[in-house]
């Protein structure tokens, strides 16, 4: 019940729709009551020769108002109740999106999107479920259950309804008991679906490596004993759900039985008569239904509650990104790290150590060094995916970036990620992504001076071709081309390109950095790379290694120093000269 | 997520459901039984009304009340429903029983299928459509088997039942009632028509909301650089009420045309038995039991309608995921067939490209004329930048593609007249990207093999050298993988891939190397064991690390699908030509 509660907000919100349809709900109950006693009361006329063709079509016009009216209250009351926890899911659906949109990136590092849909499909389905059926379960059990007990009371006899009423405590403790195995019995055949689910999908994953061994009759014969488990743990479900039916059934005859047997006693002892008796047995088979919903009742809101708790767990989940807004300046100015230690929260390790340095607002700062040397965790802190704390700050032109709007301060970057995503959509709405009311012109620009627009051109639908899982598969350089097009785009104060000139080639990346060097004067850049060509332009040069700065200054001082930075840029441009070279002899051949 | 709407004709329909209803066949027995038990509960559910009609009738209207013919009738009321109670129990369940038989079989169906498709289709199909082909479809025919097939069944008997009972007691009146049959199914067409219309409307909806969900979740943090969550909010919000919209149509269609409709035609055929009786009882007596029995037998013959009827979406839905099934069933992409001449065998290990050219899609060809021969315990080794075609003979020599053009030899047989068995047991291929499976790091080497004892799989982790950081692991061997062995370093998982292959002992060795970043001491590790790997066996390597391959007994140079230049390192580099520059440039330190 406590999820009533819970939901509360909600049903204050529908106050309107849920009394409505509620007494829609009411006036079904008594309509349905009708129909039984014009039945008895025509028997009871037949029987004793007393019935008129005006009294019989007196009856008939009743009836068909009462059928009328059912219809229409009936139709109601489903627009009313289910209409509103229909509102309910959407309403749900909507805050949860809204919720997981706030999340910092360490929320969703320590959930599967698998579980984070699953609230957003299942969990929400059995809150909605609490909210519409749930409470015509309820309503109906009382409402229908309540009214029909007292008519057969009222109307025939309070004896006989005791007495036929017997079995009927016994439907309901055997249905719940059955209930309480199944739902036991449920879980473990759920589980042992979701292995199987696993399974397969394992399976599909190393299709090669299966193919490749050979094995694919005995990968069979293992889905085959999950597929068998599977079998085994529903029918012991179906063995105990067959039960229902015949319970139902049972119950009622009995009910049945002895009514007529007790019901034909009170006949003949005048009691009670023929007709009424009959319009008893009728009212009998409207019992079932009232006592039934009570078990599901309980079974919908069990289920409604854990749902509605895991929501509530996520919806209270604080996005540890805090709130520590002091200014509602924009910030801009100069970039300042002051960082002894960091640590990412649920590591061991310190990620970052002695970090200082200040980025002069207009100028680029290149950051080099291996894989694992801390460049991106810089990125991450300048980003807010993660917050610093005490002493450690990052700073633009002196204020925490922890102290601006967390808003203002995104708006600032045009960030280009490692893993370039982009969105199951048109390359169009993939580059135009901070502003899709953007016109062509600058978004076939910022296509350009990242390199894509050729390429783009060449595809058979250009800028409209949709790229993802459902459209057509990208390079990686593309796809990076593309990332930096959709950063390009909105002209960032801050551009931070993270290691996403990787996949492109020499030439290509000179291309493009040539291009954000002349058309971004007065801009910061930060850019992170393997490649010391990427940053050997930069005004500031920092080599990292094990989380620590090991190096820092220009591409001449850092040359000049004859440290790992030169080695490397040595060592690289080597290599970029025979891969020119390599390239050259392997376009000149084929064909 | 993907989102297959497939709207099936009526045609369609039937046709799925005649496909599907074959399924049962096999388990004649079964269905005989379950049948029995339908048509005894039946009977038995209709018996009841009678004896009590025959009780009203016979003894309480004229009040008399013999104590044998009333214990008979005690007695039989019994019997009948002790009868109804059983057979109802042993029709659900064995109508339950059967459909799971039938799911078990075409999941197997379905799962033997994918092992036969070929590259080209999950090249094409993405994986997850192709589990939920085998999971969530299949049991969307569950329910509809268990819940809707059943309904129907035990609907029609009931429908028949009570109108045979009705003739029974007044056959004026039954064929007067009939005419309530044309309009209900009128009703459900009418139904049917508009729902099937919103529902599949309304689950698509569905599908690109949680597609738009989950790929948000998984795009969160550009969407949050880039500010876009109200605009992605907004837009979700967009389909969120297009999809309440819709469903607030089906609630509205529901409540028009089900339950309220039916009910209102029940309440309409109890003005029709009364006002019959009533006016007959002017001219001829009418009994009491008679319009009891009649209105008993009118609720049993509605309350299956409004059962199918809630069902009919189940039904559609079933209908359609069993469609996909049957797709995915019927599906010819299949891998290349063998001929399987079992008189053929891998004696030597001796591999030979005939003249082969080949192309993916029929248009362009990304091997061309390619010819070589790699003798028994020699190394040939690939070496080309990406798409200059290493990778597809591999694919060609692994059958994991058809070629048409050219020859592929073994010890002088064509690979695609060798037996299957015969290539599985003898060529062993190393995947760039090896796959870990869920399980142990023991049962990650052994896989299926039959009868690879732990000792052959100590032996080979050993010799390739994976023993050393195995030891190191708590439960060694006996180690628990998780997803994708996401809990090796990617040098690791390398060494468990070579484990796995050396531990069947293959006469031929497929070496695709990694490309990946591998952290220098496991590196150190790998060239070891791959030297070790190769000697002795025919081996075919791609090579991206030129310095591995620098034994080889030849090296190919491939470039846009031709082998432009061919011989051993010396040679190559005697030649100065592309193998000489990408050798410079390798050894060029990074």
């Amino acid at each position: 019940m406590r999820v009533f509660k819970n939901l509360g907000w909600f049903f204050k919100l529908e106050k309107k729709s849920y009394i409505t349809g509620l007494v829609m709900l009411i006036l079904v109950a008594l309509m349905e009551l009708v129909p039984p006693q014009v039945i008895g009361r025509v028997i009871d006329r037949i029987t004793t020769d007393t019935l008129t063709s005006n009294s019989l079509v007196l009856f008939g016009v009743l009836l068909l108002f009462v059928a009328i009216l059912t219809y229409i209250f009936r139709f109601f009351w489903r627009v009313m109740i289910f209409g509103a926890s229909n509102r309910l899911g959407r309403t749900l659906r909507k805050q949860l999106f809204e919720k997981y949109s706030s999340m910092s990136p360490a929320f969703f590092g320590k959930r599967r999107t698998g579980d984070l849909m699953a609230h957003a499909t299942n969990d929400i389905n059995a809150v909605q479920m609490t909210a519409g059926a749930g409470i015509l379960t309820i309503a109906d059990s009382v409402i229908t259950g309540g009214a029909v007990l007292v008519t057969m009371a009222l109307t025939v006899s309070p004896k006989l309804t005791l007495i036929a009423m017997i079995p009927f405590p016994f439907m309901v403790i055997l249905t719940s008991w059955y209930g309480s195995i199944l739902s036991r019995l449920f879980r473990v055949a759920q589980a042992a679906f979701s292995s199987l689910n696993d399974k397969t999908q394992e399976s599909i994953a190393g299709i090669k490596v299966t193919k490749t061994f050979g094995y694919e009759d005995e990968d069979l014969k293992d889905f085959t004993n999950l597929s068998d488990d599977v079998v085994k743990k529903n029918l012991k479900v179906a063995k105990i759900d067959a039960l229902f039916d015949p319970t139902i059934t049972a119950i009622i005859a009995i009910s049945y039985f002895l009514s007529i047997f007790f019901g034909a006693r009170m006949v003949v002892a005048d009691e009670i008569s023929l007709g009424q008796l009959v319009t008893f047995t009728t009212y009998l088979g409207m019992m079932v239904w009232p006592l039934l919903a009570l078990g599901w009742f309980f079974n919908l809101i069990e289920r409604g509650k854990a749902s509605y708790d895991r929501i509530d767990e996520i919806m209270n989940t604080k996005s540890d990104i805090g709130n520590t807004v002091t200014t509602d300046s924009v910030p801009s100015g100069d970039i300042t790290f002051d960082i002894s230690e960091f640590v990412f929260p649920g590591e061991d390790e310190v990620s970052l150590r002695d970090i200082h340095f200040t980025l002069r607002e207009g100028e680029t700062l290149g950051i080099v060094g291996r894989t694992g040397s801390g460049k991106s965790s810089i990125i991450r802190l300048l980003l807010r995916e993660f917050d610093t704390s005490g002493s450690n700050t990052v700073s633009i032109n002196g204020t925490d970036i922890k102290q601006y709007d967390i808003k203002k301060l995104r708006r600032l970057f045009g960030y280009v990620p490692q893993d370039n995503f982009l969105f199951s959509s048109t390359i169009r709405n993939n580059i135009a992504f901070t502003n899709p009311e953007i016109n062509t012109a600058s978004v076939h620009r910022a296509a350009d001076l990242s390199y894509i627009h050729h390429d783009i051109e060449n595809f058979p639908e250009g800028y409209e071709t949709v790229v993802g899982e459902r459209g057509v598969s990208l390079s990686g350089g593309q796809k990076q081309r593309i990332s930096i097009a959709r950063a390009l785009i909105s002209d960032p104060e801050i551009l931070i390109l993270d290691d996403s000139l990787s996949a492109v080639d020499a030439e290509t990346e000179t291309a493009i950095l040539r291009n954000i060097e002349q058309n971004r004067a007065g801009k910061t850049n930060i850019i992170t790379a393997h490649r010391m060509s990427a940053v050997r332009n930069a005004d500031l040069i920092l080599v990292m290694e094990n989380g620590r700065i090991v190096e820092r200054g220009t591409h001449d001082s850092l040359t000049g120093a004859r440290g790992w930075y030169y080695d490397t840029f040595k060592a690289q441009s080597l290599r970029r000269n025979l891969t020119k070279e390599l390239d050259e002899t392997l376009e000149g051949g084929g064909e | 997520m993907t989102s297959d709407v497939i709207n099936l004709t009526l045609k369609d329909q039937l046709r799925v459901l005649v496909r599907l209803l074959k399924y049962t066949l096999p388990f004649k027995g079964l269905l005989a039984l379950a049948f029995s038990m339908l048509i005894i509960s039946t009977v038995m559910g209709v018996l009841t009304p009678y004896l009590v009609m025959i009780f009203i009738d016979n003894y309480l209207t004229p009040s008399v009340f013999p104590e044998d013919e009333i214990m008979m009738l005690i007695i039989a009321f019994i019997i009948v429903n002790v009868l109804a109670v059983v057979t109802t129990y042993w029709q659900i369940y064995l109508l339950q029983r059967l459909a799971f038989k039938v799911i078990q079989q075409l999941r197997i169906d379905a799962f033997r299928k994918i092992g036969m498709l070929g590259m080209t289709y999950f090249d094409k199909v993405p994986s997850g459509s192709v589990v939920s082909r085998l999971t969530n479809d299949t049991q969307a025919i569950v329910d509809m088997f268990t819940s809707v097939l059943g309904t129907f069944l035990m609907a029609i008997f009931m429908v028949i039942s009570s109108f045979v009972m009705m003739f029974i007691l007044d056959v004026k009146l039954a064929f007067i009632a009939l005419i309530f049959m044309p309009v209900i199914v009128m009703i459900l067409l009418v139904y049917r028509k508009y729902s099937a219309r919103y529902f599949s409307h309304a689950r698509s909806l569905l599908s690109d909301m949680n597609a738009k969900l989950a790929e948000s979740i998984e795009g969160m943090k550009i969407v949050q650089v880039f500010n876009q969550e109200k605009r992605l909010q907004r837009e979700f919000e967009v389909i969120n009420e297009e999809h309440y919209q819709y469903n607030l149509r089906t609630i509205k269609l529901d409540g028009l045309l089900l339950r309220p409709a039916i009910d209102m035609i029940y309440i309409l055929s109890i003005i029709l038995i009364l006002s019959y009786f009533g006016f007959l009882s002017f001219e001829t007596s009418v009994t009491a039991g008679v319009i009891f029995a009649f209105i008993q037998y009118m609720e049993r013959f509605f309350e299956p309608i409004n059962q199918v009827s809630q069902n009919l979406n189940i039904f559609q839905q079933a209908l359609v995921a069993a469609s996909r099934v049957f797709t995915l069933l019927d599906d010819t992409r299949h891998e290349p067939a063998q001929l399987n001449d079992e008189q053929y065998k891998i004696t030597d290990g001796r591999v030979e490209f005939k003249d082969v050219t080949f192309s993916y899609d029929g248009n362009v060809d990304v091997l061309k004329n390619i010819s070589f021969e790699v003798p028994p315990g020699t190394t040939t080794a690939l070496v080309g930048h990406t798409g200059s075609g290493k990778s597809s003979i591999i694919n060609l020599m692994m059958r994991f593609y058809e070629y048409e053009r050219g020859d592929i030899l073994i010890d002088g047989h064509s690979i695609k007249e060798l037996p299957k068995e015969e290539m599985k047991k003898n060529i062993g291929l190393v995947l760039q990207d090896p796959f870990i499976f869920y399980g142990t790091l023991t049962s990650n080497i052994k896989l299926y093999h039959s009868t690879m004892t732990f000792e052959m799989v100590e032996e080979a982790a050993k010799f390739v050298g994976a023993d050393g950081f195995i030891n190191k692991l708590p439960h060694q061997f006996d180690q628990k993988v998780v997803e994708k062995g996401a809990d090796f370093s990617s040098g690791e998982r390398q060494l468990l891939a070579f484990a796995r292959t050396m531990a069947t002992n293959p006469k031929i060795l497929i070496l695709d190397e990694a490309t990946a970043n591998i952290d220098s001491s496991t590196e150190e590790k790998i060239q070891e064991s791959l030297m070790k790997m190769r000697s002795g066996r025919t081996t075919l390597a791609i090579a991206h690390r030129l310095s591995t391959i620098q034994d080889a007994d030849e090296i190919l140079v491939l470039n846009k699908g031709e082998i432009v230049e061919r011989g051993t390192h010396d040679e190559l580099v005697q030649l100065k030509g592309i193998y000489y520059k990408m050798y410079r440039l390798q050894n060029s330190k990074q």
